[in-house]
Parts: C-alpha cells; sequence; structure tokens
C-alpha cells in the first residue's frame, strides 16, 4: 500500500480542489478562508459570527481565562427543536493543546461550519445536528498558539502553556530562551565551522549537514537552537517559556515529573486543563471524543502506557470498528496504540476521557511531512536486513528531496539559507534552517484537505454514536388490568449505549427504563430466548428498572415487563450517554 | 502627671483585660470540633501576632475553613523563605487525636519561646507551619448528633451509580446517638457469634465445620428503596486516599482521581507554592517511624534492565541482553543523543518506562533507621513501646508517601494511640531481646526449642522461621546472640492472634474493663422495616482510634516533644570557611568550604530523584577587571549531608591584588548565604 501512497496523496488533493475550489467557505455571512491560520482575534470573531448567524443552533462560552488572560472559548451546537442537549449523544472536539500544534483549531471551525452550512442540505449534517450535541474546544492554548502565530516561535515550540516555569532552579522564571537573532520570525538553528566538528556538508548540498563516517574528518559543528546566553549563567537557552506538558497533566495514570516530564504539579493544575476538565465533567452526555495533535497521520487510541494494561477487549472492538473506518477517510493515517506505537504517555487527555468519563476517544495527529518517503516507497523501511550503506544513502537522498520541497514546492518560504552571525559566545556561526510553519503545520495548499477529512472523521464517530428505536412493542392482556409488554428496543450503531469500562467500573450510572401512566410495574425481566419464552429477571423499582448493561452494539435487545392498569402508558429510555427515547403504547 | 499616670494605669487594665479575655491554655483532656479548632487557631494568633500568623488555604468541601497556623519569630529572613517544617494532622478525620497533638504542638511552640532557648532558637532561625485539621467534614462527624466514622469529605457523591447523590445513609435506628451493627438471622448468612467472645462475631469457617446464621449491615434502612443498605451514604473523598502517589484508581472513596479534593488540591498548592518547606511531621493512623512498608511493588526494583525492543532497534542494542542503570546511562551519553542534554538515571527510566520509585531509596534509610532506633527507645522509656506491635505502614494514595515520593522531603507520621493490649508477663525463664543482648552462642544453643519458639513468636517472626533454622545459624556462626537481637529490634513487630481468640478481643476486654463497657452496645432486638426482626450493637464508633482523655496526655506530651525535636535538626547550610590562594602573576585559587550544621541532609535521596530538592547553587561575582580563569561562575552542589559535612567549589581567579569577590550559596529549601573575599 505504502508504494502507493504517493499516488493517492495525489489524487486526494486533486479531488479536493475540484469539490472545495475557492479558499474562500462561506456559510451565510460566516466566511471561512483556509489560506492562513487563525489567531486568537480572529478566531474569537468567527465564533461569535457563527453564534450571531446561527442563534438557533450555536451557543459560544468561555470556560475561563488563561495565565496571560485570553478566553477559553467552548462551542456547544445543538437543534434545541429536537430536545435538550442532555439528551442526546454528545461529541467533543479540542485541539492545540500543544500550543504549536496548531492546524486542529482548524479543523474544529471547518467542523462547525460544516455542519451549520449543511443543515437541512444534506441527510447526514441534518441528522447529526438533530440528533446530537457538538462540544468543541477549537483551540486549549490560545496563549501559546497566538505567540506561535504571532510572535517567534519555531516547529516545535512553544508546546507548553506560557505560565513562567524556572526551568534551571535558579531562582528566575523563563530568563533564557531561544532568540531569533537573524531576525528572520522564527527560530533555526546555529552552526559553526570547525575543523574537528563531527559534521560534513552533503556533497550535493551544502545546506545539509551529515554526520562524518568513521575515519572522515569534520567540517562543522551545530550548535543547537538560535540564541545567546541571556542570564550570563553559562547555559544558551536553558530556561524558555513555560516548560510543562498539558497533555500530560490529566487525572488517570498521572504520575509526577519525575517519571512523565512535564505533567505538571498534580493533575489539572493549570487553568486550561482545569477548565476543559469542568467542560466536561459538565456534560455527562458525551461519548465520542477527539483531542487534535500534530503530527505524521496517525489515529491515535490508548492506552497511553501499558502499566495498567490493556483497555477491555469489548471497547476495543468498538475502537478498531470507527478507527479503521478512519484510515479510509485519511489515507495514510494509521490507526495505532499510544504506548505501543508511539512511545509512553503518562496523564494524557485520552486516557482520562476513556478510563474516567467512559467516552470512545481517539487523538489524530492531524499531517505528514509534505515530501515524500522515499524509504518506504522503496519498501525497504520494514525489512529487518537493511542493507547500512542503502539506508545511509537513502536518507541522504530523502535530505535532497526534503530541501527540494523547501525550495521547488513551498518556493523559499519556510527555509532560511545558512549566513553568518557574530556570536557573544561561540564568534563566527551560520544561522539557518526550517522556519515555523515548515514542518508540522500543513503547507497552506493543503489546510483545507487536512480539515475537511478530520472533520469527516469527526462526523462518522459523531453518527455513530448510539442510536436507539423501539423497534416493536407487543401488548398482551393477561388478565383484567394485567399486561405483558414486550418492548424490543434496537440500536443501529456500533457505539453501545455504555461503554464497558463504564459497566466495568461503574463510572456512571446504567441506563434507566421507565414507564408512566396509570400502570404499575411489577416485574420486569430480559427476553434470552424467545423460543423457549426464557427471561432473566431485572430488579424493579417503582415504575423504573435499571439497564446497567446498556444496548450493545448493533444490538437488538427485548425487555418484557409485567404491568397493572389501563390506557396510555408511556415508555421512556434514558441513557446517559446515549440519549433520551420515548415511545407509548395503550393497554387494552 | 497625674494624667500621664491615669493614661499609663489604664493601657495597663485594657491590655490586660484583653489577655484575660483569651481563652486559657488547652488541657488536652478533650476534643475540639472543626469550628472550635480554627476558633482556637484565631485566637491564638490574637494572643501572639508576633509569633503567628493564619494562612486560610482554602475550604473543606463542606465550607470549612482549612486553616494553617505559621509560627516564627521576627527575624533577619522572611519567615516564608526559611527553612521549614509543616505539621499536618488528621486528613483521616477519624484521627481526631492527631488534631489535638497539632494543636498541642503549636501551643508547645507558642508558649516556651520566652523560656525554652532552644525553642526560641528554632522560632528565630526556622518557620513551623500547622494545619491540625485537614479533613475537617469528616472530623465534624464525632460531633454530631449521631456519631457514626467516615473519612470521606463532604462531597456529594454517586456511590451506587445510580443517578442519585448521598440518597441512602445510616440511620440511628435505636436513638442512642451513633451508629453501630445490624445483624439478622439470614439463610445465607455467613457470620456467627465467636465461640469464646459472644457478643463478637466471625465469619463462618466451613472447613472447620462452621455454618454461618448472620448478615451483617451498618445500622440503617434502605432509604432509596433498591434493596441494598447504606450504599450510598453522606460524602464523597477520603482525602488521605487522594493523593498521587500509588493512587487506587477505581476505587470511589478515594476519588476518580489524584488530588481531585478541595481539601487535596488546597493542601498541595499550599506546599507547591512553599519550596522552603524542608520537613513534614504528620499525625494520622500510619506509623511511618515503626513500619517503613511501602504501598506497592517497585517495578524499577531489579538491577539490570532490558531495553524495550523499539528503542533497543533505535538504538542498535540487543533487546535481550540486559543492561545495569549506570551501563544504560554510560551507553546513551557516549552515543550522543541527548544532544547535548546529560542523559541521567530519571532519563533511562523514562525511556525504560520504570515508572516511578516504589520503595524508599537506599541512600534515606540510615537517616530513617536512626531516627526510628531513637524513637523506639523513647517510646520503650516512656512506656508507650505498645504502639510498635500494630503499627501501620502508610496507605496507598496517603499524603505521606506523596510528601516523600512526589513532594521530595523527609517526612514522619505517627499514630499516637493504640487501644492497649493486655501485657502478658514473660515466664521467669523465657527469652527477651534484653537477655539475648548479652548471652554467649554456647547458651543459646542450650536453650531448649520451645523457648525459642515461644520468643519468636512473641517477636512475631514469620510461621517459616524454626528454633533448628536458627540455632544452625547461630552454630555455623552466621550470627551471635547480640546481633540476632539487634535484627529483631529492627524487625517490624506484628500483632499475632493466638489460635481460638478474636482478634478483636483485646478490644472488647479493655473497653468492659476500662471504659466500663461504654465501647460496646449489646445486641438489642429491634423491628426493622423491610429486615424484619434485627439486633443492632456492636463497637461504638471511634473506639479504635480515639484515646479516652485520661490516654491523651501522655502520648500528645511525647510525640509533640519528640517532632520538636526533630525540627531542631533541619538542614543549616552555612560556609565554613573560605581560602585565598595567590598564585602568582595576578592569578588566586580562591575555594569555597559549604557545610551543613544541621543534623538531615540537605536534600533527601529521594527529592533528587524527583527534582523536587533543588541542588545549591554557588555563584561567584566577579567585579570590574577580574575574570575567571578556570572553573564555572555558577557551580551546583547536588546535596550536603548532615552533621558538618563539607564540599567545596574552586575557581581560579585573574584579578588585581586587594579586590574582592562576592560567593553566594543559595537553595529555596536552604535559604542562602554569602561571603566576600579579599583577593591577596
Amino acid at each position: 500500500m505504502k508504494k502507493h501512497k504517493l499516488i493517492q496523496i495525489g489524487m486526494g488533493v486533486l479531488l479536493c480542489f475540484s469539490l472545495i475550489s475557492p479558499k474562500m467557505l462561506s456559510a451565510e455571512d460566516v466566511k471561512l478562508s483556509f489560506d492562513h491560520f487563525y489567531d486568537y482575534e480572529e478566531l474569537t470573531q468567527t465564533l461569535k459570527a457563527f453564534e450571531k448567524n446561527y442563534p438557533q443552533f450555536v451557543k459560544v462560552q468561555s470556560l475561563g481565562k488563561t495565565h496571560q488572560g485570553r478566553e477559553i472559548w467552548s462551542v456547544i451546537l445543538n437543534n434545541p427543536k429536537t430536545g435538550p442537549a442532555e439528551h442526546k449523544s454528545g461529541y467533543y472536539i479540542d485541539g492545540n493543546i500543544h500550543g504549536n500544534e496548531i492546524q486542529g483549531t482548524e479543523v474544529a471551525i471547518y467542523a462547525i461550519w460544516y455542519l451549520l452550512k449543511n443543515y437541512g442540505e444534506t441527510d447526514l449534517a441534518t441528522r447529526l445536528l438533530d440528533e446530537r450535541a457538538f462540544y468543541i474546544i477549537p483551540t486549549m492554548n490560545p496563549d501559546s498558539r497566538d505567540h506561535y502565530i504571532n510572535r517567534v516561535a519555531d516547529p516545535n515550540s512553544p508546546r507548553t502553556g506560557l505560565i513562567p516555569m524556572d526551568d534551571d532552579q535558579d531562582g528566575v522564571a523563563d530568563e533564557d530562551g531561544p532568540d531569533d537573532l537573524d531576525g528572520d520570525g522564527s527560530i533555526t538553528m546555529m552552526r559553526k565551522k570547525d575543523p574537528n566538528g563531527y559534521m560534513i556538508p552533503h556533497p550535493e548540498d551544502s545546506r545539509i549537514l551529515i554526520p562524518v563516517r568513521p575515519g572522515q574528518k569534520g567540517e562543522y559543528t551545530m550548535l543547537g537552537q538560535e540564541g545567546i546566553d541571556n542570564d550570563g549563567d553559562g547555559f544558551i537557552n536553558e530556561d524558555p517559556m513555560g516548560g510543562y506538558d498539558m497533555n500530560r497533566n490529566y487525572g488517570y495514570n498521572w504520575q509526577p515529573n519525575y517519571v512523565q516530564m512535564g505533567s505538571g504539579y498534580f493533575p489539572f493544575c493549570w487553568p486550561e486543563t482545569k477548565a476543559t476538565r469542568d467542560f466536561l465533567l459538565a456534560h455527562p452526555n458525551i461519548f465520542g471524543a477527539q483531542h487534535f495533535h500534530n503530527f505524521g497521520g496517525m489515529i491515535l487510541v490508548g492506552p497511553g502506557a501499558n502499566n495498567f494494561g490493556e483497555y477491555p477487549r469489548a471497547d476495543m472492538s468498538i475502537y478498531d470498528y470507527v478507527g479503521k473506518k478512519g484510515e479510509k477517510i485519511l489515507p495514510g493515517y494509521r490507526y495505532i496504540k499510544v504506548y505501543k506505537d508511539l512511545y509512553t504517555v503518562y496523564g494524557g487527555s485520552i486516557d482520562w476521557t476513556y478510563n474516567v468519563l467512559g467516552i470512545y476517544t481517539y487523538s489524530n495527529e492531524l499531517d505528514m511531512d509534505a515530501f515524500d518517503d522515499l524509504a518506504a516507497m522503496l519498501g525497504t523501511q520494514d525489512e529487518e536486513e537493511q542493507d547500512e550503506d542503502l539506508a545511509r544513502l537513502l536518507s541522504y537522498q530523502q535530505m535532497l528531496n526534503e530541501m527540494a520541497y523547501y525550495d521547488l514546492v513551498l518556493m523559499g518560504e519556510q527555509y532560511t539559507d545558512w549566513k553568518p552571525y557574530d556570536h557573544p559566545l561561540y564568534g563566527e556561526v551560520e544561522i539557518g534552517g526550517v522556519k515555523k510553519f515548515g514542518r508540522r503545520v500543513p503547507p497552506l495548499f493543503r489546510l483545507v484537505e487536512t480539515s475537511h477529512r478530520n472533520a469527516a472523521f469527526c462526523l462518522y464517530h459523531a453518527d455513530q454514536l448510539p442510536r436507539l428505536t423501539f423497534d416493536e412493542v407487543k401488548v398482551k392482556k393477561l388478565e383484567k388490568d394485567l399486561y405483558q409488554i414486550d418492548v424490543a428496543i434496537e440500536n443501529s450503531r456500533v457505539t453501545p449505549t455504555i461503554s464497558f469500562v463504564a459497566q466495568q467500573k461503574k463510572l456512571h450510572r446504567g441506563d434507566r427504563f421507565q414507564i408512566e401512566g396509570n400502570v404499575k410495574l411489577l416485574a420486569a425481566g430480559r427476553l434470552t430466548d424467545k423460543y423457549r419464552n426464557i427471561t432473566q429477571k431485572v430488579e424493579t423499582q417503582e415504575n423504573f428498572l435499571w439497564i446497567q448493561r446498556g444496548i450493545p452494539s448493533f444490538g437488538r435487545v427485548v425487555y418484557r415487563l409485567l404491568v397493572q392498569g389501563k390506557g396510555e402508558m408511556n415508555l421512556i429510555y434514558d441513557s446517559l450517554k446515549g440519549g433520551y427515547y420515548t415511545t407509548t403504547a395503550n393497554l387494552e | 502627671m497625674k494624667r500621664f499616670l491615669f493614661g499609663f494605669l489604664f493601657l495597663f487594665l485594657s491590655s490586660a483585660l484583653m489577655l484575660s479575655a483569651l481563652p486559657q491554655e488547652l488541657s488536652f483532656d478533650t476534643y475540639h470540633n472543626p469550628n472550635t479548632v480554627n476558633s482556637l487557631l484565631k485566637s491564638l494568633n490574637t494572643k501572639y501576632p508576633q509569633l503567628t500568623k493564619i494562612i486560610n488555604i482554602g475550604k473543606s468541601e463542606g465550607n470549612i475553613d482549612l486553616i494553617v497556623l505559621r509560627i516564627a519569630a521576627q527575624g533577619q529572613v522572611d519567615p516564608d523563605s526559611r527553612t521549614a517544617a509543616f505539621v499536618s494532622a488528621n486528613l483521616e478525620g477519624t484521627h481526631l487525636v492527631g488534631t489535638e497533638a497539632a494543636l498541642m504542638l503549636a501551643q508547645k511552640l507558642i508558649t516556651k519561646y520566652e523560656k525554652d532557648d532552644k525553642i526560641a532558637q528554632l522560632l528565630k532561625n526556622r518557620t513551623v507551619y500547622v494545619a491540625p485539621l485537614l479533613n475537617p467534614d469528616a472530623a465534624k462527624s464525632y460531633f454530631s448528633d449521631v456519631r457514626f466514622e467516615r473519612q470521606t469529605n463532604d462531597k456529594p457523591t454517586d456511590d451506587d451509580a445510580d443517578g442519585m447523590v448521598d440518597e441512602d445513609g445510616l440511620d440511628d435506628l435505636n436513638n442512642d446517638g451513633q451508629i453501630t451493627q445490624m445483624r439478622v438471622k439470614d439463610p445465607e448468612g455467613t457470620w456467627l457469634p465467636h465461640p469464646n467472645k459472644k457478643r463478637l462475631m466471625k465469619t463462618a469457617d466451613a472447613n472447620k465445620g462452621e455454618m454461618g446464621i448472620y448478615k451483617i449491615y451498618s445500622e440503617g434502612l434502605d432509604n432509596d428503596g433498591d434493596g441494598e443498605y447504606n450504599e450510598d451514604p453522606v460524602g464523597g473523598i477520603a482525602l488521605n486516599r487522594n493523593f498521587p502517589h500509588d493512587f487506587e484508581y477505581g476505587i470511589k472513596p478515594a476519588g476518580f482521581w489524584p488530588v481531585s479534593a478541595k481539601e487535596s488540591i488546597a493542601l498541595l498548592e499550599f506546599l507547591v507554592k512553599r519550596d522552603n518547606i524542608a520537613l513534614v511531621l504528620n499525625f494520622s493512623s500510619e506509623n511511618t517511624v515503626l513500619n517503613l512498608q511501602q504501598t506497592g511493588r517497585a517495578q524499577a526494583a531489579g538491577d539490570k534492565f532490558k531495553v524495550p525492543e523499539r528503542f533497543a532497534n533505535f538504538l542498535g542494542l540487543d533487546p535481550e541482553q540486559e543492561f545495569t542503570m549506570q551501563e544504560l546511562i554510560d551507553l546513551l551519553n557516549s552515543m550522543n543523543i541527548g544532544g547535548g542534554i546529560e542523559i541521567d538515571e530519571s532519563i533511562v527510566a523514562m525511556i525504560l518506562g520504570l515508572g516511578p520509585a516504589m520503595n524508599i531509596d537506599q541512600q534515606d534509610m540510615p537517616m530513617i533507621q536512626a531516627i526510628q532506633k531513637e524513637y523506639k527507645d523513647a517510646l520503650k522509656e516512656a512506656k508507650l513501646e505498645d504502639l510498635e506491635k500494630r503499627a501501620k505502614g502508610v496507605g496507598k494514595g496517603s499524603f505521606v508517601a506523596y510528601c516523600y515520593f512526589q513532594y521530595g522531603v523527609p517526612v514522619f507520621s505517627t499514630d499516637l494511640w493504640k487501644v492497649p493490649e493486655p501485657k502478658k508477663e514473660p515466664a521467669k525463664d523465657a527469652l527477651t531481646v534484653d537477655k539475648l543482648k548479652t548471652m554467649s552462642s554456647e547458651d543459646f544453643l542450650a536453650l531448649d526449642d520451645e523457648v525459642v519458639a515461644a520468643f519468636l513468636k512473641d517477636q512475631g517472626a514469620p510461621d517459616n522461621v524454626k528454633p533448628d533454622m536458627i540455632k544452625k545459624m547461630v552454630e555455623s556462626g552466621k550470627v551471635d546472640p547480640a546481633k540476632m537481637a539487634e535484627m529483631v529490634q529492627k524487625m517490624p513487630k506484628q500483632a499475632k492472634t493466638e489460635e481460638g481468640e478474636h482478634p478483636e478481643g483485646y478490644i472488647l476486654d479493655w473497653a468492659d474493663s476500662v471504659l466500663e463497657g461504654a465501647g460496646f452496645v449489646d445486641w438489642t432486638p429491634y423491628k426493622h422495616p423491610t429486615l424484619g426482626d434485627v439486633e443492632i450493637g456492636g463497637f461504638v464508633p471511634f473506639l479504635k482510634t480515639t484515646p479516652p482523655s485520661s490516654m491523651m496526655k501522655e502520648t500528645l506530651e511525647f510525640h509533640t516533644d519528640f517532632y520538636i525535636g526533630l525540627m531542631g535538626r533541619l538542614p543549616t547550610m552555612k560556609i565554613k570557611e573560605t581560602e585565598v590562594k595567590p598564585l602568582g602573576n595576578s592569578l588566586y585559587e580562591v575555594t569555597l568550604y559549604l557545610t551543613n550544621s544541621g543534623w538531615f541532609a540537605t536534600s533527601s535521596a529521594q527529592g533528587r530523584r524527583s527534582r523536587t530538592a533543588w541542588p545549591i547553587r554557588v555563584e561567584l561575582k566577579t567585579a570590574v577587571g577580574q575574570t575567571i580563569f578556570s572553573g564555572r561562575k555558577l557551580v551546583t552542589i547536588p546535596f550536603i549531608n548532615g552533621s558538618g559535612d563539607t564540599k567545596k567549589a574552586e575557581w581560579t581567579i585573574q584579578g588585581k591584588k586587594g579586590s574582592k569577590i562576592t560567593i553566594t550559596a543559595k537553595s529555596p529549601r536552604l535559604g542562602s548565604v554569602t561571603t566576600t573575599v579579599l583577593l591577596e
């Protein structure tokens, strides 16, 4: 499959452009354009415009303020005409928890825009806005987002939030970060000519350095990121802004800093993680979730670490069903497990939402390098006995391809050529390299595709949350005022009404099946064998019963009620996360 | 003149009046409810404004203030920047005696400041933070109209996952003002009265042909009509299970995640803001001085590790090969994969996914064992050694474990009181530890096996340790009796129940004799609305954790003195001396000797591992015309052991003769010291 990746991507881009040709997308008066990234100001205006133009569907609320005083915006989409939001399965999206991983925000606003624009136009959008509620935090880290977009940054930072931390334990916080010495708006790299160095220029492109081979003499030394010793302690760039990782700060399998770098003092100790936690807790109907990151083209599922074992098999089959569809929606993306296929993450958001709230959660690593992965194309990557020389040659070729991409596709915009600089400590050095938008975020000509396909994956997942129908309600009169009622409830979606982990750990209440009217519930059971007429007894309480296991994936369950009374009666199936459904039956 | 005198008199009188309006010193023969504890702290502050400050760290879920009393005398350094001890009590809510101990400790420090020079020195140079009641919601259940034991705060919680909170709690059916138990005859019953103590219940042992008769419930109704009794009582999170070291996920009273209760959040916010706290002294049911047992098995216990396959492949290592930690550190550093970052133990532990430390660091053990020995000896002298036998180690998610493993400071917790067990007078010829100390190997080998067996049992040795085993060891010369006595003393004592006795039989005996029956409610018939004929009875709440007033004072005096003694041993960083050696040509070798005159090391090993114990930073400030010829401007000294251990920092400076250089050493938990040296 990998051999065809290039062709696939190419076709994908073509297809995408033919569908959405102008860069400007507008839903009535809300215009989105994907020729740039949305900074805090523009994002705020856009969300307000959604609310203003679609007051019937959209509620924009601040969940609190960041350290620097920006609002953490949330958007709730619901059609109140079809019921209150808490009566519907909720779908949650957040993006940009890592300040430099910005494009999740664009995907989130694209998803909002798509649903609003297509309501009443397409079946899917109409169904989703009628039957689901959406809870979206476009950016969890507006401070760092704004810094990344509008100020000096590099592809990998600021990942942190911006509360100053004393990384080098000298009593002063954030006093020695990198500096944009050459004034190109990005933090790039420093290198120095050095006859004793361990790097030499690539024979075909001197901008690239490659390691010396044994016996060879070097020409360069790499000196790390652009910067000076701002605090005069003899170290360079040792205490940059912030210094923590909010996606290690969640309350499941949280580990202290010495085990999991950046985890914070204790779970939810930052204003941003606290605010999103409270938002999720305030909406217990949320049942599907997506946390957007970049990059690498992955649909990630937990667990983040294997010390508590794997997720229960019953839930994994639900995850697999949606995740594998995701690989089709997102060509080139791999559906993989964090701890096994990526690295160990303690205290990540996906583990908390799943293990503590019982929400089926994915985390997409948005986008891949836009230059070709030559080794993969040749199909040598997975081979065990890889020839060392060949591998090296391939990686050199890879570097050339990368440069060709920066030169010919991005046309120089995201690469700073090495230029001499007189450094106060190192003397004559050269500064240059990839600029902040050169990696990890998509080039703007692919931003629409990233947004559309990932929004499509979210909407598919949202559509796969439970959808129940009272398939059949059969009333049988046993004697005067005594009735036997068989109620068949069907779930036409892959997601059961309660996740297995929630059942196992009693994370939240079960489903409640209630009757109303001039009736009294005497006994109830679940019909397990309709041919032999075998039911399993279910304990009843005052006109209701608890269904602790919910309605399973693509399942159909028949409950047999023994009821005394007469006239019309209401049947209510009330699932915390699976929706609220009613029907009536006539006792006669 | 008259007027002046009058004014003087007025001033004198009004200040005397003000003093008399304040409460007398506490007598420590009673327990104080949460609101009284808080007003006591406030009145201490009113009476001693120079020595105390009220720090309100937040509110409990039940809206009671969480107060920390800061005790420090005026001195050169701001109290919040001095090396400090934090005294915490009653996070469990049932440990009311801990609250009283913390109050006594505060009162002692304050009232002895004028009289006791040691305490004066302590309060002038150190700061003591005292938090006597960290779980007021649970504690108030002791003082409520219906007394019942709970360790949870007031957070409304859906314990039984039915969508309702706190809807089926305990009920005082027999109106005796307390919650005991109900027993009801039931065909499925698994309990029966204990043959030797009919009032106590035991589970039926089918292997002995016993058949259950009763079911046991806590006293109450099925308030929500779901067929269960008292399954969703008032209260949410048991605070001393809510801290983030070895937290138990999936156990409701522990909370859904660590540090999820208002009180635990308030406490940790208070602590992480104060990086001057270098010692935590706690009162709880845990006695971590006597019982060093930790909560879990260490993942990092092995001394050799395999590198996970994906990293091994990446690094070109054999995934089957085992490495020591040091080998891996050296290997990774030599590969230069850190890109300039020094690879240390914690980074390797992270790569290997070793997880958190689960055992006390070996480097910290001598410090802990030294204090353990002193404590045991002192207990014995004070005739309080009863505490030893049933000492409880730290619990999962406990505050004490957090303090050691994550906050990274030495921590000690004591339990203050246990229901006393009747002392069995040892038989005349019985072996004791004291006898063992002076016994020769020959005399030991001459002892009857039965005598040795009785000794082993008395000391709580595991069942598989047999007299002949011990004798063989002595015979072979592997141990001598004196060495054995030493080992036995270090061994944690374990209480054992005699065959045929009820494990709580001694508690009943004690309640009958000392409390004259007030500790046990005899089983009395009651007509229960849904269970029918039941009997209500059992031990009264708080019996096992709360000493009667006659037994309080002695242990409180002992333990507060012991804790104040530990505070006197906090690390003290000092400049021992500086040396300047002229090397000629205006070159000088400057050496600074930094010492720790306290008893504790400047940081614990676990504190260094958890990176919360900062190294000491020694900074050299040069004047104009001086240059550093060798050495760094900034030198870090990871730590200095206690009792006068000394570390040095050296530089070679080029500078004018007679010019000065300033050197400062600092670390948050140690404060800072500065000196100026003359180049000559």
